[in-house]
């Protein structure tokens, strides 16, 4: 039974009190984190970027319109069409681009961040796709005098490259309309990310109506080298965030698994182990992307995090058997052959804001914080929630932890409707835990609903937002 | 979600609100309507590869467009008014004198990057009431935008008649056409 395993703000481990102790001790100074910090800088940066880009897709249009040449309805909608067919096409860009993997990116970004923008972006993208195609055809047809229909035949017909333009623009609307989760969460995963793929031939098939009928782009000149030279600058991007680099790193590396070991009924550990991991950069928390290139598994690829920092000997994923996949890796063979790509993500100690943290696991989320916690300052606090006292994962590692970098642990078992995780996750039950929790930062990874719900206790309890870090496990 | 919500508000009425800075000419932009005006042909006519900008001979485009296009541009809605009224009186007057008004001005003949073309208006008085661009392309695809051109623009109903001036809206894909078309045809009103 689980109530009296419910160690509800009961049990510590590693302080200097070691059981009973109600909330974790102030701790002395550290020494200098040797950790090099990453802050914002460089996320802003590529934001300043982002909106520069978008001025300077539109700017053309503004300068080749005099003013009150709009005059009736048909050049109106010719207008809006041409700014939104050119917002259209900088935004694809920006989506691919998004999607190329490059180490800056991912590093600075961090692919959950990434795989957020990409879904709000994408919903823009298929709006202004739309609209592009809609007021385009409905403004020629009135300056034609034509029907709508009419009007699409005559672009299919008559115009250069219209055929692929309304390819492109039909697995755009493809894409968008899977991308909904609702829609999404029913197709199986790889199907998703396959149609997902398509969206490259969308940026191709697209390209050639842009200078071939854009009133901006025909006309040869900077806005139409500046124009070609992004398409370029994105496609090698994707050339080298997806191709060169992982095969650089891979063929440098050479991962292969050493050992699986249980670690639950449910969870398994992956040991790697290859050449020159003393090289690898990467912090605790990162994840990356791993193929592994056995019979059934290669044409696979699978995000997750090492749940063991860096350490120059092994390479260490934990994995929670939940499908298909996950549950065929517990029968991988040492010796396997493995894929990576990688690292990403900006969850790690050198993004956060403050000296001390606290970290929420639920469940196999533990994975990324228990790498992290070698990396973090000594003072940490860890919240462990776990439905039983057989899915604390790593438990003696946690320990044994604890007690090095004197972290605080708290194991807090039972299901969420339980008198003691009730208590804890409650902005009373967290400060009275850790009386500091507004002057830390606060990483959260498990379940989606957890980390929710532990988002809006916290904001609760007054921390602010941007000392909040999140990882839920879906990109 | 909400970033996307706010994302696609924000695209919604930034076109909506460029468009409409572009569309109202309002009295107080008449000034700017030269400046803007002059800076739209400028491109085109210094743009690499461009011929249409020394190719009506003697005609120095530049400064024979721009007074012209900013004359006729700022009284462009009102003019349309006035027409509208004008043809409504024309009937009368057609049918007591019947005088044969009409006539026809052919601009000089543009070359640009896809052959060279040359632009015909017909007026009543001193209203277009037709226009149709001569010696344009035929084949391939410039034949094709040459057609795009021409069924935009000319025509008893196209683009020229209803504007009653060279400020056309370049047709996607033929900017080079649409261009030739418009700097003949300027001169073909400045003529007539
Ligand atoms: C950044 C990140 C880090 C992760 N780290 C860990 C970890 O350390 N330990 C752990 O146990 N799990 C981790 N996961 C979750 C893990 O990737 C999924 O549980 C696994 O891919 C499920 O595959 P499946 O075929 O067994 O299950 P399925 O039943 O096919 O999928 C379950 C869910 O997992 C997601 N998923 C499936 N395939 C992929 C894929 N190729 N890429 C992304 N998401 C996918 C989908 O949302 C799907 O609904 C991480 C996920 C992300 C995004």
């Amino acid at each position: 039974m689980t109530s009296q395993d419910t160690y509800a703000a009961g049990r510590r481990t590693g302080t200097s009190v070691p059981h009973g102790g109600r909330s974790a001790a102030p701790v002395p100074p550290p020494p200098p984190p040797a950790l090099p910090r990453r802050g914002p800088g460089g996320r802003r940066a590529l934001a300043t970027v982002f909106w520069l880009g978008l001025v300077a897709a539109v700017l053309p249009w503004w300068l080749d319109t005099p003013a009150g040449s709009l005059a009736d309805t048909p050049d109106l909608l010719t207008g809006a069409g041409r700014i939104t067919g050119l917002v259209a096409g900088y935004l694809l860009l920006v989506q691919v681009a998004m999607m190329s993997r490059l180490g800056a990116l991912e590093r600075w970004v961090g692919g959950e961040r990434l795989s957020r923008l990409h879904r709000d972006l994408g919903a823009t993208l298929l709006v202004a796709v739309l609209a592009h195609l809609s007021l385009i055809v409905v403004a020629y047809a009135g300056l034609e005098e034509k029907s709508i229909l009419g009007e699409v035949g005559s672009l299919l017909r008559d115009y250069e490259d219209m055929v692929s333009a309304f390819v492109a623009a039909g697995i755009m609307v493809a894409v968008g309309f899977t991308g909904i989760r609702a829609i999404r969460t029913v197709l199986p995963y790889e199907l998703w990310y396959h149609l997902h793929l398509t969206s490259y031939a969308a940026l191709l098939l697209g390209f050639g109506h842009q200078v071939s009928n854009g009133a901006q782009l025909f006309e040869a000149g900077p806005v139409r080298t500046g124009w070609i030279a992004a398409y370029l600058l994105v496609l090698a991007a994707l050339a080298w965030g997806r191709v060169i680099a992982p095969l650089h790193f891979n063929l440098r590396h050479r991962l292969r698994v050493a050992d699986v070991v249980a670690e639950s009924p449910d969870t398994i550990s992956i040991y790697l182990t290859g050449r020159r991991l003393n090289q690898i950069d990467v912090l605790g928390g990162q994840y990356f992307r791993w193929r592994f290139l056995n019979v059934g598994g290669w044409w696979q690829s699978h995000p997750f995090s090492l749940s063991a920092a860096a350490n120059g000997r092994w390479l260490r994923l934990t994995v929670k058997v939940v499908g298909a996949h996950t549950a065929d890796l517990r029968d991988l063979r040492p010796g396997t052959r493995v894929w990576a790509e990688g690292p990403s993500g900006t969850f790690t100690a050198a993004h956060r804001t403050r000296e001390r943290a606290l970290l929420i696991a639920g469940g196999s989320g533990i994975a990324p914080l228990r790498a992290m916690l070698e990396e973090l300052p000594a003072g940490a606090a860890l919240i462990y929630r776990a439905r039983t006292p057989a899915d604390v994962l790593l438990h003696p590692e946690l320990d044994w932890l604890a007690q090095a970098r004197r972290t605080s642990v708290w194991y807090v078992i039972g299901s969420r409707h339980d008198p003691g995780p009730r208590q804890v996750m409650s902005p009373e039950g967290l400060r009275r835990l850790v009386p500091d929790v507004t002057r830390r930062d606060v990483y959260l990874c498990g379940p989606a609903g957890l980390v929710d719900e532990a988002v809006r206790v916290l904001r609760r309890a007054g921390v602010p937002r941007r000392q909040i870090h999140l990882a839920t496990f879906e990109l | 979600m909400r970033r996307a919500v706010l994302a696609i508000t924000g695209l919604a009425a930034s076109t909506t609100a460029l468009v409409v800075l572009k569309g109202s000419p309002g009295t107080s932009q008449a000034g700017q309507d030269l400046p803007a005006d002059q800076a739209s042909v400028a491109p085109g006519a210094s743009g690499p590869g461009v011929t249409p900008a020394p190719g009506p001979a003697g005609s120095g485009p530049a400064p024979s467009t721009r007074p012209s296009a900013g004359a006729s541009r700022t009284p462009d809605t009102k003019q349309t008014g006035v027409t509208a009224k004008a043809t409504t009186a024309a009937p009368r007057t057609t049918t007591t004198a019947p005088k044969p008004s009409t006539r026809t001005v052919t601009g000089p003949t543009v070359t640009y990057r896809y052959g060279s073309l040359q632009v015909q208006i017909t007026l009543s008085g001193t209203r277009i009431v037709n226009a149709t661009g001569l010696g344009m392309p035929q084949s391939g695809g410039s034949g094709l935008r040459s057609d795009d051109v021409q069924a935009r623009y000319s025509g008893t109903s196209g683009e020229v008649v209803a504007k009653q001036s060279a400020n056309l809206n370049t047709v996607s894909g033929a900017t080079y056409t649409s261009n030739a078309y418009k700097q003949s045809l300027q001169a073909a009103i400045d003529k007539a």
